[in-house]
């Protein structure tokens, strides 16, 4: 298999401005979204919903955000601007945010929640693409840990800011609280300079002397094997990882009722502000180590947390247990774009690419879901946590025997003869 | 709020297919032919039927009764019990129990457990805004099992004791 190097890319100097811009709108957009997440359950019950309404709302917007993933990302290959898209979609969350607050009947909040799901497909593609295009193959490992740095940033300072809104005021303005941090959203966008966003770059195309018809096809893409075994890994990942936490907060409340609420708080807090320390170095070390060491690393550390889950009973344990918590979601956090990046160079649709893997995601996390919970029913919670781990642990022998190494040759050291890769 | 919404869109699909019978039942010239859905609106549209009586009304001050769901539960020291997102009525039709939302941080690690009607007390309700007490304390519930529906519901009393609520069927 031929690859491009990175050598058809140029080399691209933004302005501060800009790279702070982006640091600003990924940190107030992961506020936006986090009133999105856990507050609507607790609004619409003191709006007086039904359980029954407040589950078809979730799985209204779940579906939403699953189907959405690869449309979202190809209307970000197809766009001309990305900062333009990414204006629109945060506008669009906004005015979801207002509906939410102001009108909790069923039709609007329905209509609010399908909005957000599908903004929130084209924003995640929109901000690797922002990204991409503005540093350039050759920065992006770096640029990338940065985002997720900043990401992780803004859902602890919007967890913090909102449940205290929350517990003080009421759940309603936790939505007012998410319109405002869409408009501070905006704000950060426009600061970023456009005309220093190279569209081609954003798509991950590269300026070819003659059209390459074959390169650029989707079926290309999607005949890659790294992208098709990195997707399956991601579904792993996820299986393995996304109902652990919830699982393991509800054992918490059964157990130490007391502390219970401050220990899943910091086990939501321990892994975030890791995230923070960690991404940009995780960026750094994917440049100079390869995708495959961090990506084992990762598997590992959510095998060890499944197990250790699974027999540590000591809450106060429990809390650093989470630590692996956080290698992991560093590590995946930089990974998933980064790969994708990858996987895609050369072709145009490097937002596709990442709506595949984002697809994986979310039907991973939903199975995982709906598995650790019937396992924990049936057999108890320890079988459902080593089932987890075991399933971490397939994800490790995947990365180790069939994932190739996608890390592209960088212009900077190349020599002009291995400029085709491998 | 949705409810609102959903009742008034039954109460026009009613008369609307009120107002259908009525046409056809003019043209077959046999009003009794359907009075099933001609029920429904009786109270709201008079026709030339012979009318079904109208309902009773009670009329109950603003302070005195109010809805239960999303309400905030705590117990008698006032820790934070969580709040009631759903209630039991058996087949007698007499409310057996509440379901809370208990516990958890942000909606992560929350449990649906059920408890004794009669463990809940409402007197403090005088406003939206006003919180249910509870007989019980975090401690006693926390290791209650999770409300499902369709399985055993464990319900939880005052005096501590875990009773099954069972019906034959």
């Amino acid at each position: 298999m031929t690859r491009p190097s990175a050598a058809g890319a140029t080399e691209q100097h933004p302005s501060a401005q800009s790279q702070r811009g982006l640091d600003w709108f990924i940190f107030f957009l992961a506020d936006v979204q986090t009133g999105f997440g856990p507050f609507v359950a607790v609004y619409l019950t003191t709006q007086k919903w039904t359980q029954t309404e407040i589950g078809l709302i979730l799985s209204i917007g779940g579906i939403i955000g699953l189907i959405g993933q690869m449309p979202g990302g190809a209307i970000i290959d197809a766009a001309r601007s990305e900062r333009l898209v990414a204006g629109l979609a945060v506008a669009t969350i906004g005015v979801s945010a207002l509906g939410y607050a102001a009108w909790p009947i069923f039709p609007i909040i329905a209509l609010a929640a399908i909005l957000h799901a599908a903004a929130s497909c084209v924003l995640g593609p929109a901000i690797a693409a922002i990204s991409l295009g503005l540093v350039g193959p050759n920065a992006i490992g770096e640029r990338l840990g940065r985002n997720a740095r900043y990401a992780s940033l803004g859902n602890g300072v919007a967890a913090g800011v909102m449940g205290a809104v929350g517990y003080l005021l009421s759940s309603r303005v936790v939505f007012l609280v998410s319109f405002l941090f869409a408009v501070a959203t905006l704000l950060s966008l426009a600061r970023i300079r456009d005309r220093e966003i190279d569209p081609e770059q954003a798509h991950g195309a590269i300026v070819r002397a003659e059209p390459d018809p074959d390169a650029t096809s989707i079926f290309h893409l999607l005949k890659q094997r790294p992208l098709v075994v990195f997707a399956c890994a991601v579904f792993l990942l996820q299986f393995a990882n996304a109902a652990m936490l919830p699982v393991m907060a509800s054992i918490v409340t059964a157990r130490s009722s007391q502390w219970a609420p401050a220990l899943i708080a910091l086990c939501i807090i321990v892994p975030q502000a890791l995230v923070a320390l960690m991404s940009p170095s995780v960026g750094r070390k994917a440049q100079a180590w390869g995708r495959r060491p961090l990506l084992m690393i990762a598997f590992a550390a959510l095998a060890l947390r499944g197990v250790l889950f699974a027999t540590v009973n000591d809450p106060a344990l429990l809390v650093a247990v989470q630590v692996l918590d956080g290698i992991t979601a560093a590590v995946f956090g930089v990974m998933i774009p980064l790969i994708a990046a990858d996987v895609a160079f050369g072709s145009g649709h490097f937002n596709l690419a990442q709506g595949i893997v984002g697809t994986a995601t979310g039907i991973g996390a939903s199975l995982s879901t709906a598995f650790a919970g019937y396992a924990s029913d049936r057999f108890g919670h320890s079988v459902a946590f080593m089932s987890l781990a075991a399933v971490a642990l397939i994800g490790l022998v995947v990365i180790w025997t069939i994932m190739p190494e996608t890390r592209l040759v960088s212009v900077r050291s190349a020599k002009p003869t291995s400029l085709q890769g491998h | 709020m949705s409810r609102n919404g959903s009742t008034s869109v039954i109460l026009l699909t009613a008369i609307l297919i009120f107002s259908a019978t009525r046409v056809m039942a003019d043209d077959t010239g046999s009003p009794q032919a359907n009075p099933a859905p001609a029920s429904a609106p009786a109270a709201t549209k008079p026709s030339d039927k012979p009318a079904d009586p109208p309902p009773s009304i009670t009329v109950i001050g603003p302070a005195d009764a109010h809805g239960v769901l999303g309400r905030d539960v705590r117990s008698t020291t006032g820790q934070n019990m969580g709040r009631i997102v759903d209630v039991i009525v058996d087949r007698a039709g007499s409310v057996r129990a509440a379901v809370i939302d208990f516990g958890g941080f942000l909606g992560v690690g929350s449990r649906k457990i059920v408890v004794d009607w009669n463990a809940l007390h409402f007197g403090a309700v005088k406003g939206a805004t006003d919180n249910i007490t509870l007989d019980l304390t975090q401690d006693q519930v926390k290791a209650a099992p999770e409300y499902k529906e369709g399985a055993l519901v464990v319900v939880l009393g005052a005096s501590g004791t875990l009773q099954p609520l069972r019906f034959s069927p």
